[in-house]
C-alpha cells in the first residue's frame, strides 16, 4: 500500500511537472532521458559488475535507425537529402506510424547487435571488458561517419515534428517519461526475479555462479539486450527530439552521453533500484544550474562535485543513505550483514 | 537538522535564481538576442572569435545610440550559452533560449554541424536566426525560411585555390588537367562541402584527385595522409579541419618536410599559425571570407582596416583579426539594420525584413537568397608572406600575385 502511494504520487508529480513549469518541458525530457541511460547502464554495470563504456552503442544504433526508417517510408532519398527542409511536414498520423516503426525497427536491431556482439564480448571480464566496450563505441561512430546513406559526416536530419501533435515539448516529455517508467518497472520487476538473483550472483562471484549451474552468459546476454533494448527506443525519440545526428557528438557520443551513464549510476548508488533515477536527476539538475549560473566553469564545477561524491560518497547516494539510516532498508541491510559475517 | 546545515546553500541557491530573474527583469528598453556559442570543446577557439564578433558589435550599436524601430530606441543585449561544441547541446539550447528565455531573434553558432541542429529548432518555432558561421551548402537547400547567413557557402571556400593552380600549371611545365591534388578534409559537414566544391571545380579542370582523405573530428595526427603526399607528390594540398587542422597541417607538413607546390587551407587566421609558426607557415593559401585589405564600408565600424583596428583594441591577442569575428559582427549589423527598417519587434515582419535585406558592411555586400544564404559577397584566397596575409585572389582585390610554386623546404 505503502509503495503503491508512493509510485502514486511519484507519477503525479511527474506528469505535472510539464504542465505546472511549461518552459522547462525540454529540460524535463532529458531528465527523463537520464534516467533511462543511468538505469540501464546500471543493469549491466551495476547489478550484473560489468562496467561498460559502450552503451551509447545501442543509443546510437536506435537514433540512426529509426531516422532511416522514417525517411525512407515516407521519402525518396535523393529528395530527403537535398532538399529537406522545404519538402512538406509529414501528416501527424504518418509521424507517429514513421516513428513507432522506426522505434520498434530500432529495438529489434538492438537486441539483435547485443545477441551477437555479447555472445563474443560478454565473455571478457572485468578491465578487458570494459575496454572492448569502450572501443565497441568509438568505432560504432567511426563507422557511422562514413556510411552516405545515413549522411557520413555530415550527419542526418530527421523529419520536422509535424503541427496538430501539440506542444513538441509536452510530446517528448511525456513519451520519455514513459519510457523512463516502463524500463524502471521491468528491471524492478526483473530484480526481483531469479534473473536478477543470477545476474547479482554473477556480480559476486562469477565462477562460482558457473558452478553452481547458471549459464552465466546467457544471462549476461539476456541483461545486456534489456540495456540496449531500451537504450536504442530512447535514441530514436532523442533523434526526433533534436532533430539532427551527428554521427560521433549525438549518436555514439561516447564522451557525452557514454561517461555520463557511468557517472549518473555511481552517484546515485550502483546497484540499486533507486540509485541510478536519484543520480541521474542529481546530475541533470546540477549540470542545468551550473549551466546557467557558472557560464564557461559547468564542466570544472560538474568535476568537482563528481571528486566530492567520490571521496564523501563512494558508495553513492542511495549507498550512503543505507549505511546512515539502514532500518529504512529493511532486509537489504541483513543481507549485507550475513554476507560480511560469512566471509 | 540536515535542513538547518543546508539552509545557507540553498539560501545562496535562491539568491542566484532571484538575482538571475531580477536581471532579465529589469531591461525594459532593450531587445535580447539569443546565441548558443562554443565556449568549450573542440570549438572553442573559433567560438571566442565568434562571441569577441557579436560583442563588438553590440557594443558599437549602443554607443551609437541603439537600434531605433518604430521611433523607439533601443538597446541591443545577448543571452550567451555554451553549446559545448555538441549539436545535442545546440538544440536544447535553443530550445531553452527561445522557451525560457523568450529570446525572439537568434544568432548562429559556431560551425555549420552546430548551425544544422540549431536551424531546425528556431525554424520550428518561426524565429529568425542571422548566422555568420554555418557555411555548409547543407543548410541551404533545406527550404529554412528563418535562418540567414552573411557568409559565402562553403564549397566556394577553396575553389579559386583550384582555379589558381590551373591558371599557373604552365609553371610547372604542366596543362591544367596534368595537375593533381590531394585532399585531407576533417569529416564534419563543412569540411564534407569544401571538398564537394573543390571536386567539382578540380573536374570542371579535368584535374586528377590522388588523395581523397577523411580525417578524424577529433583530430591529432594527419601522419598517415602526409606520408602519401610525400610519395604520391600531389600538386595541391588541400586542408580543411577548422582551427585544430589548420595549426595541425601546418606543423607536420613542416616537420616531415612535405614538399607541394601549393598548399591551401581553411581557417589560416583562426588558428593564428602566422604566429605560432613564424617562417614555416609562409606561402601557405588561405581561404577567408574577409580581409582587412577590402574595400568595404559601413557606417558603424568604417572601412575594413577601420574595423580590424577597433577590434584590436578592443581585444588582446590578435595581430590579424580573423574572419569569423567579422562575420559575426556582421550578423548583428544585419539584425540592427533589419530592426530599423522593419519598424516593428514582430517577429513574421522582421523576417520579412531580413529577407529583403540589401546592404554595405565593413564585411561585405549583403543580400540574401531566397535559401537564406549571402550571395553578394565572393570569398578571397591570401597567401602568407613574411607572416602577412596578402591577398592573391580574386584579382579585384589582390595585393601580390600568388607565389607559385612555393620554395621547397631544402630551399627555405
Amino acid at each position: 500500500m505503502n509503495v503503491i502511494l508512493k509510485y502514486t504520487l511519484i507519477a503525479i508529480a511527474a506528469l505535472a511537472a510539464p504542465l505546472l513549469f511549461p518552459e522547462y518541458q525540454i529540460q524535463l525530457a532529458w531528465l527523463w532521458l537520464m534516467v533511462v541511460f543511468a538505469l540501464t547502464w546500471d543493469a549491466v554495470g551495476g547489478q550484473m559488475g560489468y562496467n561498460s563504456f559502450g552503451n551509447v552503442f545501442y543509443f546510437g544504433l536506435g537514433m540512426y535507425v529509426t531516422a532511416v526508417v522514417q525517411r525512407d517510408l515516407y521519402y525518396d532519398f535523393e529528395e530527403y537529402e537535398t532538399l529537406a527542409g522545404s519538402l512538406d511536414t509529414l501528416p501527424p498520423a504518418d509521424y507517429l506510424t514513421g516513428m513507432s516503426l522506426g522505434l520498434a525497427a530500432s529495438a529489434v536491431c538492438a537486441v539483435l547487435c547485443a545477441i551477437v556482439l555479447g555472445s563474443g564480448i560478454l565473455r571478457l571480464r572485468g578491465h578487458y571488458f570494459a575496454i572492448c566496450t569502450l572501443g565497441l563505441g568509438i568505432a560504432a561512430g567511426e563507422i557511422a561517419a562514413g556510411i552516405d546513406y545515413i549522411g557520413a559526416g555530415s550527419g542526418l536530419v530527421t523529419p520536422v515534428f509535424p503541427d496538430g501533435l501539440g506542444e513538441k515539448g509536452l510530446f517528448f516529455c511525456y513519451l520519455l517519461l514513459a519510457l523512463a517508467a516502463v524500463t524502471f518497472l521491468v528491471l524492478r520487476w526483473l530484480y526481483t526475479s531469479r534473473f536478477g538473483l543470477a545476474i547479482n550472483a554473477i556480480r559476486d562471484d562469477e565462477d562460482k555462479a558457473e558452478a553452481m549451474g547458471l549459464h552465466t552468459t546467457r544471462y549476461k546476454t539476456i541483461a545486456w539486450c534489456v540495456s540496449g533494448f531500451f537504450l536504442a527506443i530512447a535514441g530514436g525519440i532523442m533523434g526526433d527530439l533534436i532533430g539532427f545526428i551527428d554521427p560521433v557528438d549525438t549518436a555514439f557520443a561516447g564522451a557525452t552521453f557514454g561517461v555520463w551513464m557511468v557517472l549518473m549510476a555511481i552517484l546515485g548508488g550502483k546497484g540499486t533500484l533507486w540509485g541510478p533515477v536519484i543520480g541521474a536527476t542529481i546530475f541533470h539538475v546540477t549540470q542545468e544550474i551550473f549551466w546557467t549560473f557558472l557560464f564557461g566553469w559547468q564542466r570544472v564545477a560538474l568535476g568537482a562535485l563528481i571528486v566530492i561524491i567520490v571521496v564523501f560518497f563512494p558508495q553513492g547516494v542511495m549507498g550512503f543513505a543505507r549505511a546512515r539510516w539502514p532500518d529504512r532498508f529493511g532486509h537489504r541491510v541483513e543481507s549485507v550483514a550475513d554476507k560480511g559475517a560469512t566471509q | 537538522m540536515s535542513v538547518r546545515r543546508f539552509s545557507p546553500y540553498l539560501a545562496a541557491l535562491a539568491s542566484a535564481l532571484l538575482l538571475g530573474s531580477a536581471g532579465s527583469a529589469g531591461a525594459a528598453e532593450s531587445i535580447t538576442l539569443g546565441a548558443a556559442v562554443s565556449e568549450t570543446g573542440k570549438y572553442s577557439t573559433n567560438g571566442k572569435h565568434t562571441r569577441n564578433g557579436y560583442n563588438l558589435a553590440i557594443k558599437r550599436i549602443n554607443e551609437m545610440g541603439g537600434v531605433n524601430v518604430g521611433g523607439k530606441s533601443y538597446q541591443l543585449k545577448i543571452i550567451y550559452y555554451d553549446d559545448e561544441s555538441t549539436p545535442a547541446r545546440g538544440a536544447q539550447l535553443a530550445e531553452r533560449l527561445i522557451k525560457q528565455d523568450g529570446v525572439k531573434y537568434m544568432l548562429g553558432p559556431y560551425s555549420s554541424g552546430l548551425t544544422k541542429a540549431i536551424a531546425p529548432v528556431t525554424e520550428k518555432y518561426g524565429i529568425p536566426m542571422v548566422e555568420g558561421n554555418g557555411a555548409s551548402r547543407s543548410l541551404f537547400n533545406k527550404g529554412y525560411k528563418y535562418l540567414f547567413a552573411v557568409l559565402s557557402t562553403s564549397e566556394q571556400y577553396l575553389a579559386e585555390a583550384v582555379n589558381l593552380a590551373a591558371e599557373n600549371a604552365g609553371k610547372l611545365g604542366k596543362s591544367a588537367s596534368d595537375v593533381t591534388v590531394a585532399l585531407a578534409m576533417e569529416n564534419d559537414p563543412f569540411s564534407q562541402d569544401i571538398r564537394a566544391g573543390v571536386l567539382d571545380d578540380a573536374k570542371r579542370h579535368g584535374m586528377k584527385v590522388v588523395i581523397d582523405d577523411k580525417l578524424p573530428k577529433d583530430l591529432s595526427d594527419m601522419a598517415a595522409t602526409l606520408t602519401k603526399v610525400k610519395a604520391l607528390k600531389p600538386d595541391l594540398l588541400i586542408v580543411s579541419g577548422h582551427s585544430k587542422g589548420a595549426a595541425l597541417a601546418q606543423r607536420q607538413s613542416s616537420d616531415m618536410k612535405v614538399d607541394v607546390p601549393m598548399l591551401a587551407m581553411t581557417h589560416c587566421e583562426a588558428a593564428k599559425v602566422q604566429d605560432k609558426f613564424p617562417g614555416i607557415s609562409d606561402y601557405t593559401l588561405c581561404a577567408t571570407q574577409w580581409a582587412s585589405t577590402m574595400s568595404y564600408s559601413d557606417k558603424w565600424f568604417g572601412s575594413a582596416s577601420d574595423y580590424a583596428n577597433t577590434f584590436r583594441a578592443e581585444y588582446e591577442g590578435y595581430t590579424v583579426v580573423p574572419y569569423q569575428a567579422a562575420e559575426s559582427t556582421a550578423s548583428v549589423l544585419v539584425w540592427a539594420d533589419a530592426f530599423e527598417r522593419a519598424g516593428s519587434l514582430d517577429t513574421d515582419a522582421l523576417r520579412d525584413a531580413l529577407a529583403a535585406t540589401e546592404m554595405q558592411t565593413f564585411y561585405g555586400n549583403i543580400k540574401f537568397a531566397p535559401t537564406g544564404q549571402n550571395v553578394a559577397k565572393p570569398m578571397a584566397l591570401r597567401q602568407i608572406i613574411g607572416g602577412k596575409y596578402k591577398v592573391v585572389a580574386p584579382s579585384k582585390w589582390a595585393e601580390i600575385p600568388v607565389v607559385f610554386p612555393k620554395p621547397t623546404w631544402a630551399e627555405r
